[in-house]
């Protein structure tokens, strides 16, 4: 099973690449959007900023898009997670529009939210197979759908009540960091490369 | 609710864990993988290598160990040290860095915080600053180099700057506790935590569980930087995280 990571040019992979490298998975860390989307499963990460990603992902915007809409298992993290989703506050560009909704600013505690977090009123079956309570979050961002039914879990910080993560099909997003969250995120990982592999 | 964190700092040099006594008398303790990845399984939240000696080979060095660390740690990992640039900071991100500490280079020039926010966002960029109190009243001044240069700087309002430049983070280190192990600077922390709106770490002086619970309760630290007394195993991260959970601190529970 080929699993591509797309490279915005900005973050650190490896420990994505390690937590993604089993079960026979072959990853690649893809630096050309159009090449990314033709995969088995597309992985976008989460360091940077929505602009410079967006930017990056442009030439091939269309081509990530039907892909994912026609079912590619996709998993976005943080802010792959944000790229999901039409626009962002952060900056410029447009994501891939699987889910209808904005990124905006973290209001309601000290920002960007950085360290273990929870993870509150799970409804999905990857987190049965892969249960996780907290997680580390480093965000300034959060998505807001246009409608909640996507939200498979939530978190809170201070005041604010954000996403944690959200299904639309095949496609995961997760707006924390499952390959920094120690072994129970490591595990996530590996359920949801079990489940695109069915 | 965020959990407030435990960071675990290995000072690295050579390639090797050394550990200094206010910034001087160095000694080896060890592996830098081994012992990342040991205090990931004990709960640490977080590790922060910080190459103390900074040249242009050991910051080839601390490249290599940052790599091989984050393909076997799956907890955040901050490199700091000989970080000059928005493009070092690129480098070291790209070598396995999650955030990356930037301390002399911030003084001499701030917008490298703001060049390095605006490229890959605050939540990777964390002003390290060093203070040194003076005289009596509450007033701590930033030094740089190690400890070794005195600047103009006063640090809580150098945390202020640092913050407006797009520092995500705060690594405090007190430099009149770093290595005494006779509790962290409460009123540096409290006075930094108050004056700024992102998340501080607290370090320098950790004697016992009993100081980082002190750190993060009354000195209000969201996180709290230990070392010594882990490497000399005078504790360990999970009885510090046993003692927080149990004064009811929120903690990242480790199976």
């Amino acid at each position: 099973m080929r699993v591509s990571v797309f490279d915005y040019g900005a973050g650190n992979l490896h420990s994505l690449a390690k937590a993604l490298e089993h079960d026979g998975a072959f990853v690649e860390i893809e630096t050309d959007p159009a090449r990314a989307a033709r995969t088995d499963v597309l992985v976008l990460p989460g360091v940077g900023a929505f602009g410079h990603a967006a930017s990056r992902m442009a030439s091939g915007v269309a081509d990530l898009r039907s892909a994912v809409r026609g079912g590619l298992p996709c998993l976005g993290i943080c802010l792959g997670m944000q790229l999901l989703f039409d626009a962002s506050d952060e900056g410029p560009g447009v994501g891939l529009g699987i889910f209808p909704g904005r990124v905006h600013r973290l209001e309601g505690g000290r920002v960007p939210q950085i360290g273990w977090n929870t993870i509150e009123g799970a409804n999905d079956p990857l987190l049965d197979t892969a249960p996780m309570t907290t997680a580390y979050y480093a965000n300034s961002y959060v998505c807001r759908p246009d409608d909640e039914s996507c939200v498979r879990a939530w978190s809170t910080h201070g005041t604010a009540r954000f996403p944690a993560l959200v299904r639309a099909g095949r496609t995961i997003g997760v707006q924390f960091h499952p390959e920094k969250s120690s072994a129970p995120g490591v595990e996530l990982v590996r359920a949801f490369l079990r489940e695109a592999a069915q | 609710m965020l959990a407030r964190r435990v960071v675990v700092c290995l000072d690295v040099q050579g390639g090797r864990v050394v550990k200094g006594e206010q910034f001087v008398q160095l000694r080896d303790v060890g592996d830098p993988v081994e012992l990342a990845t040991r205090y990931e399984r004990e709960g640490a939240d977080e590790i922060v290598f910080l190459d103390i000696l900074a040249t242009a080979d050991d910051q080839e060095t601390m490249l290599d160990v940052a790599r091989r660390t984050a393909e076997r740690l799956f907890i955040p990992l901050t490199l700091g040290g000989g970080i000059r640039s928005a493009d070092d900071v690129a480098l070291a991100l790209r070598f396995g860095a999650d955030k990356v500490s930037i301390n002399s280079a911030a003084v001499s020039r701030p917008a490298v915080l703001a060049e390095s926010a605006a490229r890959f966002g605050s939540q990777c960029v964390v002003a390290s600053i060093d203070a040194k109190r003076e005289g009596e009243a509450e007033r701590w001044r930033v030094y740089t180099r190690g400890g070794r240069t005195r600047t103009e700087l006063d640090a809580v309002e150098w945390a202020r700057t640092c913050v407006a430049h797009g520092a995500g983070e705060i690594l405090l280190t007190s430099i009149d506790r770093d290595g005494t192990r006779t509790g962290y600077d409460l009123e540096l922390t409290r006075a930094v935590v108050a004056a700024v709106d992102v998340p501080v770490v607290a370090s320098g002086g950790a004697g016992s569980a009993a100081d980082v619970q002190e750190v993060l309760d009354d000195g209000h630290a969201d996180a709290a930087l230990v070392a010594g007394i882990l490497h000399d195993e005078q504790t360990t991260v999970r009885a510090i995280k046993q003692l927080l959970a149990s004064t009811g601190l929120p903690v990242r529970a480790v199976s």
